[in-house]
């Protein structure tokens, strides 16, 4: 039986070699522990880059663990490389996605009626992005495919899994937060 | 009011709804309809002189927009109003607008989530396949090599197709049974006796073999020649026919 040590010290190496996101229970299985065990280490790894303020954080995507950059040096990663940013998502894209990320699985006709528009082009286009898959048929009427967010959804957006999605009431104030020149007239509360 | 408001920038007719009844300074529970079905339908008759199709996608809500408004200006059951289930025309439309807003909001939270983790850097997996040392490691080419290799072939393809089209391909013609028959003779008067491989002249192609292989057939039936062959697939000895010779001759 390998010492805790001996274990976090060669998760931290797997996730090096890894690169994307190293799911715990291939982690787990490699030293035949726990699975909660094995969640543990990558947590306290996790808490230990984070204490010590490294350059090299950690982050959990969909019980998983990745190595990544500290969001505060992005300016000094583009001063040495220019990373080629990532094309934006149109707002048509952002808008469907939202719906499929709170309403899946969910079916293009659901998306449709939300919107008050035709969204085939625009769902074809989170496919192949991989942002989005089908998940499964609808029992209703013609078996309409339903769709669902991936785990690159989850790793593009920032989010440990679907459930750390704010709930969708909050979503109003956040958003104004964020837009401080929100001048919206409207107010959301009922 | 004519709102000059570039095309692309409404997603959808909730989109243009919910722009307009902000702009409006309107609240949604509240919205007067006549104004806003004028706007929307003003908004609409621009856009339809520049596509068709997109203002098609409008249309549904302006109908809607439409009824809604008409059902309001019809007198109301004092009766009716005074029941409590009495139901605002209007609800339906305000409730898929609150839907729809708290979506666009949640476009919005995703796009700053976006923003944020554009800012994170991430490393690609190890290219371990040197480690690993499959036995196809020819097959693993990455994809862009790949599409380099077969766009090669395409293109390839497609120059040949243009040569052929525009090129063809001219043979030397070919010697006649006519001629060769003519030729075989003129060789069996100098020589009367002799093997099928002199009739050959050196040229050994296929062509050239059954050429002179049916011309002699056509000798024997003309009983020009005699012929021997001793085994099977063995040399065929050749004899000419002295008075044929002679006929050749004055011929």
């Amino acid at each position: 039986m390998s010492s805790k040590k001996t274990i976090k010290s060669a998760f931290e190496s797997m996730m090096f070699v890894w690169g994307e996101p190293l799911d715990v229970k291939v982690a787990a299985d490699i030293f035949n522990i726990d699975w909660k065990d094995a969640y543990e280490y990558f947590k306290e790894l996790q808490e230990e880059y984070e204490s010590e303020g490294r350059g090299i954080r950690i982050r959990e995507i969909d019980k998983s663990f990745q190595f990544c950059t500290y969001i505060e040096n992005d300016e000094f990663i583009q001063r040495l490389c220019t990373p080629i940013k990532e094309k934006r998502l149109t707002q048509s894209a952002m808008e469907v996605l939202a719906i499929i990320a709170y309403r899946q699985p969910v079916t293009k006709g659901e998306i449709e009626s939300i919107r008050g528009i035709k969204c085939d082009r625009v769902i074809e286009g989170l496919i192949k992005k991989n942002l989005i898959e089908e998940v499964g048929r609808s029992t209703g009427i013609g078996r309409p495919i339903l769709y669902g967010t991936t785990k690159l959804f989850l790793e593009k957006f920032g989010l440990k899994n679907i459930k750390e999605l704010p709930d969708i009431e909050d979503i109003g104030n956040i958003v104004e937060d964020i837009e401080e020149t929100d001048t919206g007239q409207i107010s959301l509360e009922i | 009011m004519v709102y000059k408001v570039k095309l692309d920038v409404f997603e959808g007719p909730f989109d243009l709804l919910v722009y307009l009844i902000e702009n409006a300074e309107m609240s949604i529970y509240d919205i007067q309809l006549s104004e806003i079905t004028k706007q929307y339908m003003e908004y609409i008759e621009d856009m339809q002189r520049r596509d068709i199709v997109l203002a098609g996608e409008f249309m549904i809500l302006a109908a809607t927009l439409i009824e809604i408004k008409s059902k309001m200006l019809l007198p109301r059951n004092k009766f009716e109003e005074d029941e409590e289930g009495f139901e605002d025309p209007r609800s339906e439309l305000v409730e898929k607008l609150l839907e729809y807003k708290q979506y666009k909001n949640v476009a919005a939270y995703l796009q700053e989530q976006e923003e944020i983790n554009n800012r994170i850097y991430v490393k690609p997996k190890e290219d371990l396949s040197i480690y690993t040392k499959e036995p196809d490691v020819f097959l693993n080419l990455d994809l862009i090599q790949f599409i380099k290799a077969f766009d090669m072939f395409l293109r390839r393809r497609k120059k040949i197709e243009e040569v052929k089209n525009n090129y063809t391909r001219i043979k030397r013609q070919e010697m006649s049974m006519e001629t060769k028959i003519e030729q075989m003779k003129r060789i069996l008067t100098s020589r009367r006796k002799l093997r099928f491989r002199d009739l050959l002249g050196g040229v050994k192609s296929r062509y050239n073999v059954i050429l002179t292989f049916v011309s002699l057939l056509e000798l024997i039936k003309l009983k020009s020649v005699k012929v021997e062959q001793k085994t099977n697939f063995g040399e065929i000895s050749i004899i000419a026919n002295e008075i044929d010779t002679q006929q050749a001759e004055g011929a």
